[in-house]
């Protein structure tokens, strides 16, 4: 492999590993905000440990979204400078708002909902995670507005040998940008909702002492879930409208995923809106249909990783459509050992991280809503594994 | 305009020295202050509702790179890769650290999420230090340079110390003496000198290679609206989580 193979597969496995987590944050995020404000509504208990259950196990995850997150902003500069050099007066200015508003804020809300609680008043604290869910949105909308401007280079002009932003109102409704994004967002609710539904099975098929706990989890899942997958599939299919011509036409590579993804959906959506949601109030005591549920939650992230492949392999050879290639966008002057040293390194620490935040998870998820870092109280009962 | 932005760089990339210039202190700080596992947890416990919203300010600034400074983006970055990726590589394992310390009981998992602490706020100090020498070289000397190693040892000894600042604010009594705010603040405007050592030689030149007025007319106008909002944020952070108050009182998260 040469440099600009070894850089594309950089970008493609820390930008797919970026994604597992970010799309799960996506969904997540709004779940546990609803749940918290619930808690703040009725001051019920059940939702107040449904809120830090939830909650624990989406501030697990986001760790893991910041330090890829952290890989991707970096990478533009270090191995594809050419697309800086030739668009950065226009490719640069959603990434600087991402970053400069969206992820300021997103961190700074965060901070103080997880570190804030039992000292905000309860209001203040629930608008911090209503805060954090409305700035990742809009993460995912500047995203977004990058992403399409590679696909279709709207709002902008050559100027010599660069690009010049002429039309910020064409950047920002971007035809390949305006169905992409809720597609983006209901998928990332679809799986947040396909994690409630698939650890709830998990607790409910072992007999758990947390019954109502998981029943109300589960329903709120598969509602969340209903919703998800209907916003998915819609907005999926609206984006045929705006897409390149002749994007999937001899490509294998990304219409493979594509078709991958699309039936994968579509089979998705027939079990959650014609099993699921009509039997949510059967589902929770149905232990024979838990496994089943359970198998079903990574589904949802690698239909997702899926759609990635086939929006960013059915670009190539362009970095930008039809105005650069990824080729002419690498870094002059990158070498085979440049990248293979950085590859190795991102992909070994990350890769190793993720596999240790998904088994931190997926104990959480294993002991239940007790032994919550996130809210706990110095007063509070802590069984003796973890007090020392 | 091209002036407004330079500010507002600079004000980001002062700002991430001054504030997260004390979580890596204290993070360098704990094999040397914290010689048992409660006092870890304590001086973890001081900076972590500061950390999420303090090590932004560098994203910000890579963020702003990009936006403002698209040109100068794709020449630095590259000019210093391997000190990047292994910056990255640090902050990442020092994050790491932080978030997982404390999400399974075992004293040795704990220590060596410390450890991870310990070593990515160094390496990451200490590239300051060598950033700093390549930026006064133009992007154009060797990386690794006695001078540059002698500020990275510098940056690294300021953290430290800034750190300390502000454990003797946050705790008092913990190590050394107690401090006031002001205190604080004064280590925290000479954190930022490496910063604006930084930006000064480089102004003339980063305002040549400015994005064009119709790139900076619309990124003001979507960033002015919520910059009362991000400073009320920010703001926010140090007004609740001030000592006193019961600042120790719950576990913390990390």
């Amino acid at each position: 492999m040469d440099a600009l193979d070894l850089a594309r597969l950089q970008f493609a496995l820390t930008g797919s590993l970026h994604f597992l987590f970010v799309v799960l944050t996506l969904g997540l995020a709004p779940l546990v905000a609803i749940m918290n404000t619930r808690w703040a509504r009725t001051g019920r208990p059940l939702f107040e440990r449904m809120t830090r259950f939830w909650g624990q196990i989406y501030v697990i995850n986001y760790a893991l979204g910041i330090v890829t997150g952290l890989v991707m902003e970096f990478q533009f500069g270090l191995s594809w400078s050419g697309l800086s050099h030739y668009a950065g007066d226009v490719f640069g200015a959603p990434l600087a708002m991402e970053t400069l508003v969206a992820f300021f804020l997103e961190s700074t809300f965060l901070g103080l909902w997880i570190f804030g609680w039992g000292r905000l008043p309860k209001w203040a604290h629930v608008a911090c995670i209503w805060a954090v869910t409305a700035t990742a949105y809009a993460s995912a909308f500047f995203i977004m507005v990058a992403n399409s401007f590679l696909q279709n280079p709207a709002g902008a002009v050559a100027a010599g040998d660069r690009l010049a932003l002429v039309d910020a109102g064409a950047l920002f409704t971007n035809k390949t940008l305006v169905f992409a994004l809720p597609h983006v967002l209901g998928a990332g609710l679809f799986t947040g909702a396909m994690v409630l539904v698939g650890a709830s099975a998990y607790q409910l098929r072992r007999r758990t002492h947390e019954q109502e706990f998981f029943t109300r989890s589960m329903k709120t899942g598969i509602v969340a879930a209903a919703v998800g997958i209907t916003l998915t599939v819609a907005y999926g299919y609206a984006q045929f409208g705006g897409i390149q011509d002749g994007k999937f036409d001899d490509n294998p590579a990304a219409a493979v995923p594509l078709g991958l993804m699309m039936e994968g959906g579509n089979l998705l959506s027939m079990v959650v809106l014609l099993f699921m949601l009509p039997l949510i109030r059967k589902l929770p005591r149905w232990r024979w249909a838990h496994p089943l549920l359970m198998a079903l939650t990574p589904v949802p992230f690698v239909l997702a990783i899926l759609g990635w492949l086939a929006r960013e392999l059915g670009r190539q050879p362009w970095m930008i459509w039809e105005k650069l290639t990824v080729a002419d966008a690498m870094t002059p002057g990158l070498t085979t050992g440049m990248v293979t040293a950085s590859l190795t390194g991102f992909v070994a620490v990350l890769g190793l991280l993720a596999v240790v935040d998904y088994v931190l998870i997926a104990r959480v998820v294993r002991r239940g809503p007790r032994d919550l870092t996130l809210g706990a109280t110095a007063t509070e009962q802590r069984s003796p594994a973890l007090s020392h | 305009m091209e002036l407004i932005w330079f500010a507002v760089f600079a004000l980001l990339l002062a700002g991430y020295f001054a504030l997260e210039g004390f979580d890596l202190g204290v993070g360098l700080l704990l094999p040397v202050l914290g010689r048992n596992r409660d006092d870890r947890d304590r001086m973890v416990a001081a900076i972590g509702p500061y950390v999420l919203a303090n090590e932004v300010w560098l994203v910000a600034v890579a963020g702003t790179l990009f936006g403002v400074y698209p040109l100068l983006e794709g020449e630095l970055l590259p000019a210093i890769y391997p000190l990047v990726v292994a910056m990255l590589l640090a902050w990442i394992v020092r994050d790491a650290g932080l978030w997982f310390r404390r999400r399974i009981g075992g004293a040795r998992w704990r220590a060596f999420w410390d450890l991870m602490i310990v070593l990515g706020s160094l390496w990451l100090s200490f590239g300051w230090g060598l950033v700093i020498y390549a930026a006064a070289t133009g992007f154009d000397g060797p990386l690794m340079h006695p001078l540059g190693l002698l500020l990275g040892a510098a940056v690294t000894l300021l953290f430290a110390w800034h750190g300390r600042v502000f454990l003797g604010w946050r705790l008092p009594g913990f190590a050394g003496p107690a401090r006031t705010g002001r205190a604080l603040l004064a280590s925290g405007a000479l954190a930022a000198t490496p910063a604006l050592a930084l930006l000064g030689g480089g102004m003339s030149y980063m305002l040549e290679h400015s994005a064009p007025a119709a790139t900076l007319n619309v990124l003001s106008l979507m960033v002015l609206p919520f910059a009362p909002i991000m400073v009320g944020a920010q703001v926010w952070i140090w007004r609740t989580f001030r000592p006193g108050k019961g600042a120790d009182l719950n576990p913390s998260f990390f």
